[in-house]
């Protein structure tokens, strides 16, 4: 068999896509690559179709040995990734051999990275898609002995990202909201205290959703019925302690929101470490859907 | 019924914010109306609103709306089939299975044996399906067996288990947490089957 041994899943690895569409009305979750920008260019670097094959969203430690030749796109977080112990240059493709060890040491900067191989990892499709979501039990986690089957590839067509397009995962993070319909149920003080604000990425942040840290916000109603959930919807608990939502967020829900944040910013928050810090800014549907097109265009 | 813009491509609609048959039906007519339209790629049915998302590759947040209104307008009331499909439940009533059963019982001042019917009589409609796959809030609960959900939620709760929280009841489509009453076990298992509207009846066997 040809693909990678898993010698080491290190600390959480999964396969995923753009995610599940068409199901929300059965209570499944869209998943999908949290940073979905640079899972984007895993595949358009592997000239992909439709950039939708399939990556392995990874985070540091993960160590794994090909057993056949593959070229692989290395995009997302700087985990000092290594190719048989050298370091290489990510957000770029590179030729891999039959035993060759590649290794993701240690977090530099950003969180999850994506490793896509030439046609994709082989596996079936669950409900159309191949993103892996736990609490469903479609797919699983990547463990230490697993084999990740891929069909080998020989050939090597160098691409690489322009400098242009490769984000900065340190810069300093405002994220753009749009104000949601649940607007009214914050007072223009609540509001005030959370545009003024700054949070701190929780250690109670996954796939589901980041929990933020700092000022409380109050809504002035708590009693919602549960309704469906937008990707990058902001929750406000009891407590009042905001919860940013994505990708594998549940469908319905019942807090009150203050907003939701747009995509583009969900992937960056997506590779924010713990402890790092987040504000907020409020950005027009105008301007968030021009921002919005031209990313699909990518 | 009013529309709101949710996220950068999601919109919601609302139907007037109460948990009644009434206002579920117009819920139900209005997923039938848009699910097969082009562009609108995934419809979140629940309650008293429907969340859209749509492809903003076709639509901007108004055109969207001006597609939706267009073709909510087209509705037809008689709706044949106005309570959806209806889904029988085959249900093992026992305190072997049910364990909360007897206490469901005694928190309302009633046999077993009238739990039990009380809880099949009623026939049940889906008014929203989420917390997993195939995990269907069925209401309403006849107000003589309505009990709050446990203090302490369990670490298991059985695949089939059904189940009492307040007004509603379930069927958990698999093993996992939960922290509502467990009154039977069914063996039915086609969970992709329910969608919002639908009407379901629990039967009791053995």
């Amino acid at each position: 068999m040809s693909g990678f041994e898993v010698l080491n899943a290190g600390l959480f690895a999964s396969i995923q896509d753009l995610g599940r569409q068409g199901y929300a009305h059965l209570g499944i979750s869209h998943s999908g690559a949290m940073d979905e920008y640079a899972y984007r260019w895993s595949q358009k670097l592997l000239q992909h179709q439709k950039q939708n094959q399939n990556a392995l969203e990874l985070m540091a430690g993960l160590r794994l040995k090909a057993t056949a030749p593959t070229q692989i796109a290395i995009t997302g977080a700087n985990l000092s990734f290594k190719i048989n112990a050298q370091e290489v240059t990510i957000w770029q493709t590179h030729q891999i051999k039959a035993g060759d060890i590649l290794s993701f040491d240690k977090r530099v900067s950003g969180q999850r990275a994506y490793l896509a191989v030439k046609e994709g990892f082989i596996l079936k499709k669950q409900y159309r898609s191949y993103s892996t979501t736990l609490k469903e039990n479609i797919g699983a986690r990547v463990q230490k002995g697993d084999f990740l089957a891929f069909n080998p590839y020989s050939a090597h067509n160098r691409q690489r990202v322009k400098s242009l397009y490769i984000p900065n995962y340190e810069k300093p993070l405002i994220l753009r909201l749009l104000l949601s319909y649940q607007e009214a149920y914050f007072e223009k003080k609540e509001k005030e205290k959370f545009f003024a604000s700054k949070y701190e990425v929780t250690l109670q942040s996954d796939r589901m959703g980041y929990r933020l840290k700092g000022e409380a916000i109050t809504p002035s109603r708590t009693d919602i019925i549960s309704e469906g959930i937008a990707f990058g919807s902001i929750q406000i608990p009891k407590g009042g302690q905001p919860i940013v939502l994505l990708k594998e967020r549940q469908t319905i829900g019942g807090y009150p929101k203050i907003g939701t944040v747009i995509p583009l910013d969900c992937f960056k928050l997506a590779q924010a470490p713990i402890g790092s810090q987040v504000a907020f800014e409020k950005i027009g549907i105008e301007e968030a859907q021009k921002l919005m097109k031209r990313y699909m265009q990518l | 019924m009013t529309i709101q813009i949710s996220s950068v491509n999601t919109l919601i609609i609302y139907f007037e914010e109460r948990i009644c048959e009434e206002v579920l039906d117009q819920v139900q007519r209005a997923y039938r109306l848009l699910k097969d339209i082009e562009g609108i790629i995934d419809i979140t049915p629940s309650y008293h609103s429907l969340l859209i998302e749509y492809d903003i590759g076709l639509y901007d947040y108004k055109s969207i709306q001006k597609q939706i209104r267009h073709h909510l307008a087209k509705q037809n009331p008689n709706h044949k089939d106005k309570k959806g499909k209806l889904i029988k439940i085959p249900t093992l009533y026992s305190e072997a299975v049910g364990i909360d059963l007897a206490r469901v019982a005694k928190l309302n001042a009633l046999t077993i044996q009238e739990v039990i019917e009380i809880h099949t009589q009623t026939i049940y409609r889906v008014y929203a399906i989420g917390f997993m796959l195939g995990f269907a809030y069925l209401a309403k609960v006849d107000k003589q067996i309505v009990t709050p959900r446990l203090a302490t939620p369990r670490a298991k709760v059985p695949k089939g288990s059904i189940a009492i929280a307040e007004h509603q009841t379930a069927i958990y489509p698999k093993d996992s947490a939960g922290g509502w009453n467990i009154i039977g076990q069914t063996k039915f298992d086609d969970f992709t089957q329910f969608e919002v509207g639908d009407s379901v009846q629990f039967v009791s066997i053995g």
